[in-house]
């Protein structure tokens, strides 16, 4: 972890502290003295922390270093980490990504370092920790976290800040949606997706005549993916029987399993996601819930978003059979997943999860949009970005849509593998079927939002 | 009536605090400390000033304060949102609803004593969180947070930057130096006298709840404002602001600092975020851990918290024989 | 609300496990606070631990043994706390022990968050406490298909053994009576001549291995992460406030209460997560001392 002190202090229409050392003088005077620094001298110059001096440029990986999600973000930290080093030496997908301007020597000309942050999985400590990156360390580029809601918030403060935040790990609709951001990036899928590629699948394996119950974390994100997989599980033929709300802070599901049961449902839809999922799933199985007929059927459970790192907490004895979505999977056998993959586990002795390989893609996109744009200057860099077709990054043909920044592109359909057909301790899940990102694609008008102006106000 | 040079003297310590606070920008970062973390440090500043006076005058102590903070901090983000971008209406309307949440939180809770009391503040607290993560969602935002408030306007003045921490820093030394009336008042007075030994107190006939209550709402007037503040800072309002785990913080850096003295807690506060955001980049994972171990340290070994270490090393080292 | 007979029973057999969970850490609670008088924020790192040593037991040496060994070791954790750390407490203000404990609590929570992760350990369920009860088969009422999970029905017979067992230990042995005299005043019993401070340790230790038990057969129930011991701490502390500070059958009459209240209305998601403060509040408004709690304890 290095730090680089580089000298440049501006924000965009505020005052700066030298402004301050020369107008006020020290000492006791209990008043603001207000100053209206003009604007014209710096004009479309100086904007977060760009223009980058020196040698170096910074980026910031901000990423849920202790709290529930501490695991996943050192598998993301892991990726940044060889993001760095690929960009700085050259390889990885370097050698994939098409169409590229890396060229394995920094980002244009000036060597990748970085600063770490711990986001708690926390909304106000992600914003703290972010904002010190960007106030002391200067980085031109914010990056990480594995919530949605922490990410929600980090691209509202990188926005009013003017620092370009390329998400990590977020899957709720808001966050290209109602919430988007002009500085605001995002790589991996989204609930409205997952919907879309599961269902097909969920009727094929199971039927079309099924009734569906869902359990739902209450908050933003488990709220989008509830409405999505009614959404569609009601297109191919599925009926609702009800949906609770649980409270995120859940451990013990059984009341609420309760209430399934109770219910003629057929189908468990768990709206969850890390802790909450582990605990849900866990719990319905005690309940006997994998075993057990309803309707003269099968009671089946589904678990719309898949991590390596929910499936590992709840216990491969559970997942067995379960169907979910993933954004990638490192069984993937395409040239940008096998060079990620290989490079991966050569550096660290195990294969990454789909929040590394997100977040990795993401610092590599981000480095490259500076060197296709010629500069580091934000809107030049978003400029570039939006609307960006790109191939070799493990998703095949990814569009980085410029109406809602949000990445189009193919999702994994995944089933949890019984304890006896895992190949390694890392083998949780197989792929059923890849979705291609045309399916999966949307009208980025339903979700509403705005993504704001170039420069911030 | 007092003489020139009788306020200096009276209101040293303010004008101490003062003029290190004011000269912040200028030695924090030479410490590894940044803008904004000022900023921060000033608004819980004023947090657990107003604690203090609950906690170390009266004796109790609540784990619900951050139910202001945070019902505050919501207000003002809402009334920022859909009312005007002048933070002036939104403060008060804001520490306006605090105080009146505190006065009804107050009335059901200071009957009880000690126990009781720190248990009930507990439950209020962890109720408004939920509140605000459920039923409320719509207002608050819920997990996600209140955010997409306009830039905050003091009438005319942008409030970013520095122009944030000047202001916020005025407000602290205003509030401290009404803290230090209080203490001298005999309001102050009474207060302590009720963590001295209550029942006593109700004997000679003084009306022990009138100066509970009092306390009470006080301290949530402070919190509230630091609330307030902490949206003009930084327009983000998570539910954390109003849970136990917030009020507990509040309560480690008033126990680290030094409870009762109404500068330890400052002390503590700035110590525990410094630590937070700046020396736990060097401990990784385990700054909470270190902080707890101190915590207790503090709590067993110096319950008067750094003011005691304080007092403790200027005896050692600078007193002579007859105690001058 | 319109429920079904089925639905009903549904629901009463999951309050009764829930509170089963509350009532074993609740009971170590109470008992600590109304014999030594001291408040144990620190309860809930002790069911933390309990749960920890009993999962990597579990998973290294199989379930038997961690039920025999998590208990007295918790026993003797409790014991080593109290001569080590709690004692020192027992004359300084309420407010040092509540701020000492909860120090603790941090402490201890960081710890195990260090040596384990902050992930989620699954603790599996022995394979004779696995599977379903066919409750239709034993409630002749009940139509149709109707399971409930067994090792939760477990649960709720361990707490049925443990709070017998406490109860018998306090009102028919010696050693009890001992106790509830401390209970009523410490003083006396010491110009009695009885050595109170060495009951003293039995008593938090005894609280700590109830939470050991807790540990044992709760840990597949409420999973094993470093979060579980301060999101138990809260509603028990609130529980054993609502029962009655000191008063064990306030605690098992408040547990109960408490699990059905939020069996019942898991459906309506606004009420299920504030119905135990809402309980707590009006409580403590309407009958300050608790359901069973003796008059005049701290009121």
């Amino acid at each position: 972890m290095t730090d680089v002190k580089s000298e440049n202090t501006n924000h965009k229409a505020g005052w700066s502290r030298r402004d301050v050392l020369k107008a006020t003088s020290a000492g006791a005077a209990a008043g603001v003295t207000p100053m209206f620094f003009t604007q014209n001298a710096w004009a479309e110059e100086a904007l977060g922390n760009y223009p980058v001096k020196g040698s170096e440029v910074v980026l910031g990986f901000n990423v849920p270093q202790t709290g529930a999600y501490a695991d996943e973000g050192a598998d993301e930290l892991r990726a940044y980490k060889l993001a760095v080093k690929h960009l700085n030496n050259g390889g990885g997908m370097l050698d994939t990504l098409k169409p590229s301007k890396l060229t394995g020597n920094g980002i244009l000309g000036k060597k990748v370092t970085y600063v770490t942050g711990d986001t708690q999985t926390n909304a106000d400590a992600s914003r703290t920790s972010a904002r010190r990156m960007i106030e002391r360390d200067k980085v031109i580029m914010v990056t990480g976290g594995s919530s949605s809601g922490i990410a929600i918030a980090q691209q509202y403060l990188c926005n009013e800040l003017g620092i370009i935040f390329m998400c990590g790990l977020t899957h709720s609709n808001d966050t290209t949606g109602k919430d988007k951001q002009r500085y605001g990036f995002r790589h991996f899928f989204n609930a409205h997706m997952t919907g879309k590629a599961l269902s097909p699948v969920l009727s094929k394996e199971y039927g079309k005549d099924r009734r569906a119950f869902h359990l739902t974390a209450d908050y933003s994100w488990g709220h989008t993916q509830q409405e999505s997989m009614q959404e569609f599980t009601e297109k191919e033929g599925w009926s609702t029987a009800g949906n609770i709300m649980t409270p995120l802070k859940t451990t013990d599901f059984s009341q609420y399993l309760s209430q399934v049961l109770n219910s003629d449902a057929d189908v468990l839809i768990l709206n969850h996601y890390g802790a909450n999922m582990v605990n849900s799933l866990t719990n319905a199985v005690n309940f006997g819930m994998r075993d057990m007929q309803k309707n003269g059927k099968n009671l089946e459970i589904v678990v719309p978003l898949y991590s390596r790192l929910m499936a590992k907490g709840a216990g491969s004895a559970n997942i067995d059979g379960v169907l979910g979505t993933s954004g990638w999977n490192w069984a993937l056998q395409d040239e940008g997943s096998k060079v990620f993959v290989k490079t991966f586990t050569d550096e660290y002795g195990f294969p990454p999860s789909q929040a590394a390989h997100t977040c990795y893609v993401q610092t590599l996109l981000y480095a490259n949009a500076c060197e296709m744009a010629g500069t580091f200057y934000p809107p030049e860099v978003i400029k570039a970005l939006e609307d960006f077709q790109f191939t070799g990054a493990g998703n095949g043909e990814t569009l980085y849509r410029g109406s809602d920044h949000q990445c189009i592109k193919n999702i994994l359909v995944m089933q949890g593998k019984s304890p006896s057909a895992r190949s390694s301790e890392f083998d949780y899940l197989q792929i059923v079927d890849e979705v291609d990102a045309k399916t999966v694609d949307y009208d980025p008008a339903i979700f509403g939002g705005e993504l704001g102006p170039y420069v911030p106000a | 009536m007092t003489t020139q040079n009788n306020f200096w003297q009276h209101n040293r310590t303010v004008l101490i605090f003062a003029l290190i606070a004011l000269t912040m920008p200028f030695w924090f970062p030479l410490m590894g400390g940044y803008s904004g973390l000022d900023t921060k440090i000033m608004i819980f500043c004023i947090f657990v000033v107003g604690f203090d006076i609950l906690l170390g005058f009266t004796g109790y102590l609540s784990f619900g304060h951050a139910a202001f903070f945070g019902i505050s901090a919501y207000v003002t983000g809402i009334m920022l949102k859909s009312f005007s971008d002048n933070i002036i209406p939104a403060i008060l309307v804001a520490v306006l609803a605090a105080t009146l949440v505190a006065v009804i939180i107050g009335l059901l809770t200071l009957k009880r004593t000690g126990i009781y009391f720190s248990i009930l503040t507990l439950a209020f607290a962890e109720m408004f969180d939920s509140m605000a993560m459920s039923m409320l969602q719509k207002w608050t935002g819920g997990e996600n947070g209140l955010t997409g408030m306009p830039t905050p306007m003091l009438f005319n003045l942008k409030m970013q930057g520095d122009t944030v921490f000047y202001f916020v820093t005025f407000m602290a030394i205003l509030l401290f130096y009404l803290a230090k009336r209080i203490e001298r008042s005999p309001v102050g007075l009474m207060m302590k006298a009720i963590k001295c030994n209550q029942t006593r107190l109700e004997f000679t006939g003084i009306n022990a709840r009138k100066y509970k209550l009092l306390a009470f709402v006080i301290s949530a007037v402070y919190a509230a404002i630091a609330g307030a503040l902490m949206v003009v800072y930084e327009p983000f309002v998570g539910h954390e602001f109003l849970g136990w785990h917030q009020s507990g913080e509040i309560v480690i850096m008033s126990v680290i600092g030094g409870v009762g003295t109404l500068v330890g807690p400052m002390l503590g506060a700035g110590f525990m975020l410094y630590f937070e955001n700046v020396l736990s980049v060097n401990l990784g994972e385990q700054w909470l851990l270190v902080l707890g171990a101190i915590f207790m340290a503090v709590v067993i070994f110096m319950p008067g918290g750094f003011m005691e270490g304080i007092a403790r090393l200027k005896k050692r080292y600078f007193t002579t024989v007859d105690g001058e | 609300m319109d429920m079904t007979l089925n639905a009903f029973t549904l629901s009463i057999l999951t309050g009764l496990q829930l509170g089963s969970i509350y009532v074993l850490i609740a009971l170590g609670l109470t008992l600590i606070f109304g014999t030594l008088g001291v408040v144990n924020f620190a309860h809930g790192a002790l069911y933390l631990i309990a749960i920890y040593l009993a999962v990597s037991i579990n998973n290294a040496l199989g379930f038997g043994l961690a039920l025999i060994l998590v208990p007295p070791i918790l026993f003797i954790i409790g014991v080593l706390l109290e001569r080590g750390l709690i004692q020192r407490f027992y004359d300084r203000p309420h407010t040092d022990q509540i701020l000492v404990t909860f120090g603790l609590a941090i402490v201890i929570q960081e710890l195990l968050k260090w040596a384990f992760g902050a992930n989620n350990i699954p603790f599996s369920i022995p394979s004779w406490g696995n599977g379903i009860i066919f409750m239709h088969d034993y409630l002749p009422f009940l139509e149709g298909f109707v399971v409930y999970p067994k090792w939760r029905m477990i649960l709720v017979v361990v707490a049925i053994v443990t709070v017998s067992a406490v109860f018998a230990l306090l009102h028919l042995t010696r050693f009890g009576l001992v106790i509830r005299a401390g209970m009523r005043d410490a003083e006396m019993l010491q110009f009695l001549g009885v050595n109170i401070n060495r009951r003293f340790m039995v008593v938090f230790g005894l609280g700590a291995m109830i939470a050991g038990i807790a540990g044992v057969f709760g840990g597949p129930v409420t999973q094993v992460s470093p979060e579980v011991g301060m999101q138990l701490l809260v509603p028990s502390f609130l529980i054993v406030v609502i029962g009655g500070m000191g008063s064990l059958g306030g605690a098992v009459l408040a547990s109960i209460l408490i699990g059905m209240a939020q069996s019942f209305t898991a459906p309506y998601i606004y009420i299920n997560t504030i119905i135990i403060y809402l309980i707590t509040v009006i409580i403590l408004l309407v009958r300050p001392r608790g359901l069973l709690g003796a008059k005049g304890v701290f009121e």
